[in-house]
């Protein structure tokens, strides 16, 4: 993680580093806690097989959580989320196995510092949300060439 | 007019009929819905725990200040948990008045109900999410949903049942006194297939 990443620093094609998240139950469970999406389904594998999904599943707000972590951890601290969008839930993401956040730089704006940035969240099966987008505003605009 | 005798469509696609009719409106009663409890750091703290989410302008006060910030920031995918309302206030009714394992809650902030003429259906979950965040919400702000317009109601046969897929915008607004963020969520109602059902 850079500690500080200015609008100077970035191109378009950088990419940023995977993360990784593994679905327990047990974290699953602490996000729907912490989150307050207590919907059965993301947390109770019967009651999600009773609704069509194969086994209970992450939430949206989590899910939208692990973008905002890898953008953070890319971003650094002085970074501000401004946009999220095409955050499309393809397919459950769920328990017992990973989900993967990849990301890559597709705009950088050196006037305004603003970044978007591509991302998509995968299981061993492929896509599982997006491809989307998250817009950052880095520090530096005006300066950068 | 057409004779609605000539109507073909299955009884579950005409059964949403009332809700496409309300496409463009705001089905919400124009409040605020006021969230459970002001942001403040256990809250956030517990919010980033199964993300990890480690950056210091979310744990850490001074930190935060160091970095610009005006204090403890809310993670901006946080918005939408700190403005739901609670689960349960002091003098409603129970929540859970039976013992069977898998018995849901007589209530959640969390559902269906879209203020709207929805059929009742048995299952739902969200499929889209957009938001714009305005500006970063602080620790000591208190947050609430406004506006509930209807941007589209498409009737669908999927994999996992019958229903219709609807989009809501709302906005996020703080007691600040200002619109914090924007947001149009998508969500799938349906009842899931009966065993041997045919699948779209």
């Amino acid at each position: 993680m850079k500690a500080v990443r200015t609008i100077a620093d970035v191109r378009v094609g950088d990419e940023l580093d995977p993360v990784a998240f593994p679905l327990t139950v047990y974290r699953l469970i602490m996000a729907a806690g912490a989150n307050r999406d207590f919907n059965s389904i993301h947390h109770n594998s019967e009651h999600a097989r009773a609704t069509g999904a194969p086994e209970m599943y992450a939430n949206t707000i989590f899910l939208m959580g692990m973008w905002e972590r890898a953008v953070r951890d890319w971003a650094g601290p002085a970074g501000e989320l401004t946009a999220i969008r095409g955050f499309r839930m393809r397919r459950f993401n769920t328990v017992g196995r990973t989900t993967t956040v990849h990301g890559a730089v597709t705009a950088v704006d050196a006037a305004t510092g603003l970044v978007t940035i591509a991302l998509r969240s995968e299981d061993p099966d492929g896509i599982t949300v997006g491809p989307g987008e998250v817009d950052v505003r880095l520090p530096g605009a005006g300066a950068a060439g | 007019m057409s004779d609605p005798t000539d109507d073909d469509r299955p009884a579950w696609v005409r059964a949403w009929d009332d809700m496409v009719a309300l496409v463009g409106t705001d089905l919400s009663d124009g409040q605020t819905r006021w969230g459970a409890d002001v942001v403040e750091a256990g809250s956030i703290r517990r919010y980033a725990e199964p993300l990890e989410l480690g950056s210091a302008i979310h744990h850490d006060e001074d930190a935060a200040r160091a970095d610009g910030h005006d204090g403890l920031v809310a993670p901006a995918t946080s918005l939408l948990t700190f403005a739901l309302p609670p689960m349960w206030r002091p003098g409603e009714p129970p929540l859970f008045d039976a013992e069977d394992r898998d018995a849901q809650p007589a209530r959640s902030p969390i559902n269906n109900e879209n203020n709207g003429p929805v059929p009742r259906t048995a299952g739902f979950f969200a499929t889209d999410l957009e938001m714009d965040f305005l500006r970063p919400v602080l620790a000591g702000e208190r947050l609430g949903l406004r506006g509930r317009r209807l941007v589209a109601c498409t009737p669908k046969e999927t994999r996992v049942g019958r229903g219709a897929f609807m989009t809501i915008e709302s906005e996020i607004v703080s007691d600040r006194g200002d619109v914090v963020a924007r947001q149009r969520t998508s969500t799938y109602a349906y009842d899931p297939h009966l065993d041997g059902e045919a699948t779209a």
